[in-house]
């Protein structure tokens, strides 16, 4: 049976096929924006050309993310969290929590032992725009987003509340003279910082068996950051960003 | 889940409940446009002493700057940036704000009358928010007496010698305000209109009372909206004291009647959730919104507890916190002894919840009215700001309830509430506990 999930996100669109439980194809593009509708069929159409799929091939297709109810094509909507559960069990079957730290959101998501949902917890304003303030700061520093992998913790401190003063005292140190490395070594702790509070705003997760997903998975710094705090050990899939994409074509599967 | 379809039908109260608020705001325009009416400025709680003076209205903000934050949007961001220009701060109450920017831009009150000017201006501080200040722009705009009553205040476990002081202190401010409004305004006092109201109120009370208690019946013969939309008529908006007592005991007989005959707010009742705190004004429809998982809302310790503070009984049953009183069966025959029934408690709380002095209000509560969830606003300033809201959501979800927060000014304040995230929250939330909503 194949099966495709799309999350509609606020930067990108993500859609995943699944066949027979495993991954036939994946495709990422920008949200585009007021037209996303146009972007999620766009992108719909390449990822099926790309693994050699035709539309009716594909069963059921399940949407999730903020811009789902542009999914036209979608068999079913799902919000955020129902997705990112059964992403968590699919890659991890003993998985007891599951974070989603994106461009704009964070949530966190704990499993109860029949899979059910015990608790979400969602980023409060605060929370908001972690992901992009990593690519804000890369942007700032001139490099790549995967190039914030060389921060490196040094004497720069930035405002840990809030992204946007977060980024008003990376300038600052810049004009200053901080090292780019250093600057983005207070950003990646900044943001882990953050991130630690959700993680433990109402029942905690598990640090042993929690499944890490969404973009911001992917910034290597932040997370060995955030685990080095709290004393965790996350399960990272490769491509995080596609974490509630899979979510939503397990669903789709059932 | 419970597949059960209820019989559901509007309310014949409604009727009555329009023309009681609809007299109010005629008898504040008349007062506005009268030489020999008085319109003054008040707080929401303690001004029914002013009923001792013929022809003195008392307006509160609270209900009105609530008003103009549902008008309209522009409107309520005009008002408040009017307001802010000015130099007052953005995060003063969003209800006084919203009035005084109605006021520095000279607009219409929402009913289209001319903004009722008040002739005078008895603010009482409040420890919920900055009732203190209310009189001040009143009184410079204007420019109109301004009197400075107290309102002394302790925390920490009740102390009777210093309830005794403090409330001595307040009576004494009123005692003096009485005096110089008929002294200024050369209108005389009514003792005995006064102590009618104080033999009224408290039979009012037992009937709201009444009507939080029938809300703990399945299913709820109301929704918090509804229960919204009454609870000005005996505490918010001043009308005629027996025209109330009549008003609400013709409610209760309702509302007893669709619990009798299982007459539901809700037809698809099949989730119950409760409030701590008031909910943002202007964007009631989420009510309307989570009807389509089925979900009713119960009511809030904010509706249910104006009154007094709620108690769960032993025995299960829904009973009213007792404080300190003027002794029963004292009857009031001064001035004096009937302000110090008036103001009764000099301890401090925020809505009868305190979370340092009735820790066990919130989970009582849950479980009084059989709520599966809550939700609980984290408003950043003025009515029911933030104030131990997480502390209470940790409380009730380690009793099984599902608690959602979410953020926003302050519940006039429509312009920092995001209503689509606040909706998308709503269907986290209710998909994540297992319902969908219904065809």
């Amino acid at each position: 049976m194949i099966t495709a999930g799309v999350d509609a996100g606020l930067r990108n669109i993500k859609i995943l096929i699944l066949d027979g439980g495993k991954i036939a194809a994946k495709g990422i593009a920008p949200s585009g924006g007021a037209g996303r509708a146009k972007a999620i069929e766009k992108l719909w159409e390449e990822t099926l050309s790309s693994s050699g799929l035709r539309k009716g091939d594909v069963s059921k297709v399940v949407a999730t993310g903020e811009g789902k109810n542009d999914v036209l094509f979608a068999d079913k909507l799902v919000t955020e969290p129902i997705a990112d559960a059964r992403a968590a069990k699919f890659l991890l079957p003993t998985a007891k929590s599951v974070v989603d730290a994106g461009a704009a959101k964070t949530r966190v998501v704990t499993i109860g032992k029949d899979s059910n949902i015990e608790e979400v917890v969602l980023n409060q304003k605060c929370m908001g725009g972690l992901g992009l303030l990593l690519e804000v700061i890369a942007d700032r520093l001139g490099w790549d987003l995967d190039e914030m992998a060389r921060a490196k913790a040094g004497e720069t401190v930035v405002n840990d509340g809030c992204p946007v003063f977060a980024e008003l005292d990376a300038l600052e140190a810049l004009n200053k003279g901080a090292s780019r490395e250093d600057v983005a070594g207070a950003v990646t702790e900044a943001v882990a910082v953050r991130l630690h509070s959700i993680l433990y705003d109402k029942v905690g997760v598990s640090k042993d068996a929690t499944v890490f997903i969404g973009g911001l998975a992917k910034n290597g710094a932040a997370v060995n950051a955030l685990q080095k705090r709290i004393g965790a050990n996350f399960t990272i899939p490769d491509d995080p960003e596609y974490g509630t994409a899979l979510g939503a074509a397990v669903i789709a599967a059932d | 889940m419970s597949k059960q379809i209820w019989e559901t039908r509007p309310l014949e109260i409604w009727g009555k409940a329009k023309e009681l608020r609809a007299n109010f705001q005629k008898a504040i325009n008349e007062a506005a446009a009268s030489p020999n009416s008085l319109l003054a400025h008040g707080n929401t709680g303690g001004v029914d002493w002013s009923v001792g003076f013929d022809g003195l209205n008392v307006v509160e903000d609270n209900p009105i700057g609530a008003i103009m934050a549902s008008r309209s949007d522009s409107f309520s961001r005009e008002a408040r940036l009017a307001s802010e220009i000015r130099g007052w701060g953005r995060e003063l109450c969003g209800y006084v704000n919203n009035c005084w920017g109605c006021q520095f831009l000279g607009y219409d009150s929402p009913d289209g009358a001319p903004f009722p000017y008040r002739q005078l201006s008895v603010p009482l501080p409040d420890p919920c928010d900055q009732h203190a200040k209310r009189g001040q722009q009143c009184m410079d705009l204007s420019p109109i007496p301004r009197f400075g009553a107290d309102w002394p205040m302790y925390l920490g476990p009740i102390d009777p010698e210093r309830e005794s002081a403090l409330v001595e202190h307040k009576v004494q401010c009123i005692l003096h305000v009485i005096n110089e409004i008929e002294r200024i305004f050369g209108k005389k006092y009514d003792d005995e209109k006064l102590f009618n109201v104080l033999d009224i109120v408290p039979r009012v009370q037992v009937l709201v009372t009444k009507i939080a208690q029938l809300m703990a019946n399945v299913p709820a013969p109301l929704g918090l909206k509804e229960l919204y939309s009454f609870y000005t008529l005996s505490v918010l908006t001043k009308i005629d004291p027996q025209e109330m007592l009549d008003f609400w005991k013709a409610f209760v007989d309702e509302v007893q009647w669709r619990v009798d005959n299982k007459i539901a707010a809700v037809a698809t009742e099949r989730y119950r959730w409760m409030e701590a705190h008031p909910s943002p004004w202007h964007f009631l429809r989420y009510f309307r919104y989570m009807e389509q998982y089925g979900a009713v809302c119960i009511g809030s310790q904010y509706s249910h507890m104006l009154v007094e503070p709620f108690k769960l009984n032993d025995d299960g049953t829904i009973g009213r916190e007792e404080q300190v009183k003027v002794p029963e069966g004292q009857k009031i025959r001064t001035r004096e002894d009937a302000l110090r029934s008036i103001f009764r408690e000099a301890r401090g709380e925020r809505f009868k919840d305190d979370e340092y002095f009735r820790k066990h209000v919130i989970t009582d509560f849950a479980k009084a009215f059989h709520v599966d969830g809550a939700i609980m606003p984290l408003w950043r300033a003025g009515v029911g700001c933030t104030l131990t809201r997480k502390e209470q959501g940790l409380r009730l979800s380690e009793m099984g309830v599902r608690v959602l927060h979410y953020e926003g000014a302050q519940p006039g304040d429509r312009t920092d509430l995001d209503e689509h995230d606040f909706l998308d929250r709503l269907d986290i939330w209710m998909e994540s506990q297992g319902l969908e909503k219904l065809a």
